[in-house]
């Protein structure tokens, strides 16, 4: 990496001493629901002086759909596909969560072949999650071009995800006790294909946007979260690791495989201006799509012939009483389900801890002093998606 | 610190068990009365107990699986208890604030704290039980700003009321709405503002 060079941070008191000597007055800004950078149905109160934001209140609830009412009235396995719903950039990932919880109540564990499948499609839906989520961001700061280079690679694994489970979206694929079915022939093969495909295009997204000036200039110094304000506010993911923190699931608390896999926590490190800025977020997001086509290609070296799915799990679930948290890195965070159950088919808790949500709930603290202007940058740098806020 | 070895496919277990077992400990000495409740089934099933329990209920309903908790008897000191689980024993993020209404005829909800230790690499689940006919419990917010939207959340979807939040407004339904939908006895509208709800 060359040596980057230093922006020095807008000097804000500076700014407000000469809105201070007009008289003016507060004015209120609705941004949203409908509002392309908002990603979804949220809205956003904004308050601003002047071109200064100072203060900010978002309004949730618009795609509110009841799902954790409705875990209490459908059996464990009708629950599967709401859980592909909440988020539905990283549905693979919010199976896995809501699998690895039952399969704890049910103390069993998926085989071998059934544990780097799981794998290898978390880390799949991880870089198609983060290509919508940096292309995304280009959109919202005026770049429009770099979304389409990331929908082209975003094809590509849902071609794969189409072929092992017939869908694009939602899944369904990791389902308590294993997975739908084994890989059919030659998937395997595509997978290390596309492995090489990625790691060629990735230079172009960093090159085209990530290295950008107008990119870095929109982003560096721009809503920065210092580390003790993550923990406090319970942020995870790629917020908790731009501000500095070295903090990952994957590794800290191994589930599936991801004890035997070799990689590196992407930390923020301040490589433009301030640690913990809009730019460290998507620094993160860049150079964890890399690590993951790292665990991929250990995966497809170590998978094995093999069962895929437990043989004790059927359709019929009546796991025994207890409860469950299971918390997975999840592309935005720490996805939780927690499981409460009596021992018959229905579960009487099924809380969703959704990770969009809490690191929205830090926004509105980091949006007043910024620069109206920003609130696109910062909200978007946030890579919240509605579906699972709302739940 | 050392990475926690990995006992489960889901992951480890024994680090939480022993994190239970060290903030009972330290909970207790503080004059705080909680209960430490541990599964008691074996963290793995037999062969085929799945199966056999797909067929037919569990016979014996007090023996479970899954993580262990601590309850804490007396809910005026939750903060006490919160806060002693932050400075001293080192969880420094809250997770998730939720509550449980396990049955429509048990006299209490579950208010549920899981907390995270960045530096042990550890959970913690800490519960409290709320009478429903006098719902309410001191605000986490001052010890764990981040409890915010969680208790929002949970007072508006089971009416827990959360004493000193800065902002106990509805979060996720809409102002007016009425009832607590994820208790066990919420009847459902049969309209709102002129939509059908049936």
């Amino acid at each position: 990496m060359e040596e980057p060079p230093q922006t020095t941070p807008p000097d804000q008191h500076r700014l407000r001493e000469i809105e201070l000597d007009v008289r003016t007055q507060d004015v209120e800004i609705n941004m949203g629901p409908q509002h392309p950078a908002t990603h979804g149905v949220l809205r956003v109160l904004l308050r601003a002086d002047g071109e200064i934001l100072v203060g900010a209140e978002s309004h949730l609830g618009y795609l509110h759909r009841c799902a954790e009412k409705i875990g209490e009235n459908v059996d464990y396995i009708q629950y599967m596909p709401y859980t592909d719903r909440y988020d539905y950039l990283s549905s693979m990932n919010n199976n896995l969560s809501y699998s690895l919880a039952v399969e704890k109540l049910l103390g069993v564990e998926v085989p071998k072949r059934g544990q780097y499948l799981r794998t290898i499609l978390a880390e799949l839906n991880r870089i198609a999650s983060h290509l919508v989520a940096v292309g995304t961001y280009g959109i919202d700061i005026g770049a429009f071009t770099p979304f389409f280079y990331a929908l082209r690679e975003r094809e590509f694994l849902l071609d794969l995800f189409e072929k092992i489970c017939g869908a694009r979206l939602t899944y369904s694929y990791i389902r308590p006790g294993g997975v739908m079915n084994d890989a059919p022939a030659g998937w395997l093969n595509k997978v290390a294909e596309f492995c090489d495909i990625f790691d060629q295009k990735w230079p172009e997204y960093w090159n085209l946007l990530v290295q950008n000036k107008i990119f870095i200039e929109r982003t560096a110094n721009v809503g920065v979260m210092p580390a003790q304000t993550a923990i406090d506010w319970g942020c995870t993911g790629p917020m908790l690791r731009g501000s500095g923190v070295d903090w990952d699931l994957r590794r800290d608390q191994p589930y599936l495989v991801y004890d035997q896999l070799d990689f590196k926590v992407i930390v923020g490190e301040g490589y433009r201006g301030t640690l913990g800025d809009c730019f460290d977020r998507n620094f993160v997001r860049m150079y964890e799509m890399l690590e993951s086509i790292k665990m991929v290609r250990q995966c497809l070296a170590a998978i094995e012939e093999g069962e895929v799915s437990h043989p004790d799990v059927s359709l019929t679930i009546r796991p025994a009483p207890g409860e469950a948290y299971v918390g997975i890195e999840n592309p935005r965070g720490e996805l939780g389900h927690y499981v409460v159950s009596d021992g018959t088919k229905i579960a009487k808790r099924m809380r969703c801890r959704a990770p969009s949500f809490v690191n929205l709930s830090v926004v509105e603290h980091t949006l007043p002093g910024c620069m109206l202007a920003d609130a696109a940058a910062i909200i978007g740098a946030t890579d919240i998606v509605i579906g699972e806020t709302d739940r | 610190m050392e990475a926690p070895k990995r006992d489960t496919a889901w992951g480890p277990m024994e680090v939480h068990f022993q994190a239970a077992r060290e903030a009972h400990a330290a909970l207790q000495e503080a004059g705080l009365e909680v209960e430490l409740h541990q599964p008691n089934l074996p963290i793995f099933a037999e062969e085929g107990e799945a199966k056999r329990l797909a067929k037919k209920k569990a016979d014996e309903p007090h023996e479970w699986r899954g993580d262990a908790f601590l309850l804490l008897k007396d809910r005026e000191r939750l903060l006490e208890a919160l806060s002693l689980i932050r400075e001293q024993l080192a969880f420094q993020q809250i997770v998730d604030v939720t509550a449980v209404d396990f049955d429509a005829e048990d006299s209490v909800l579950w208010g549920v704290y899981q907390v995270l230790s960045l530096t042990k690499k550890a959970r913690l689940t800490l519960k409290v039980h709320l009478p429903k006919d006098d719902c309410r419990v001191a605000s986490a917010v001052s010890v764990y700003p981040g409890a915010d939207w969680h208790e929002r959340e949970s007072g508006e979807m089971y009416g827990i009321t959360y004493e000193g939040h800065p902002d106990p407004r509805n979060i996720l339904l809409p102002d007016d709405w009425v009832g607590y939908p994820l208790r066990k006895d919420y009847e459902f509208p049969e309209e709102y503002h002129g939509i059908s709800c049936v």
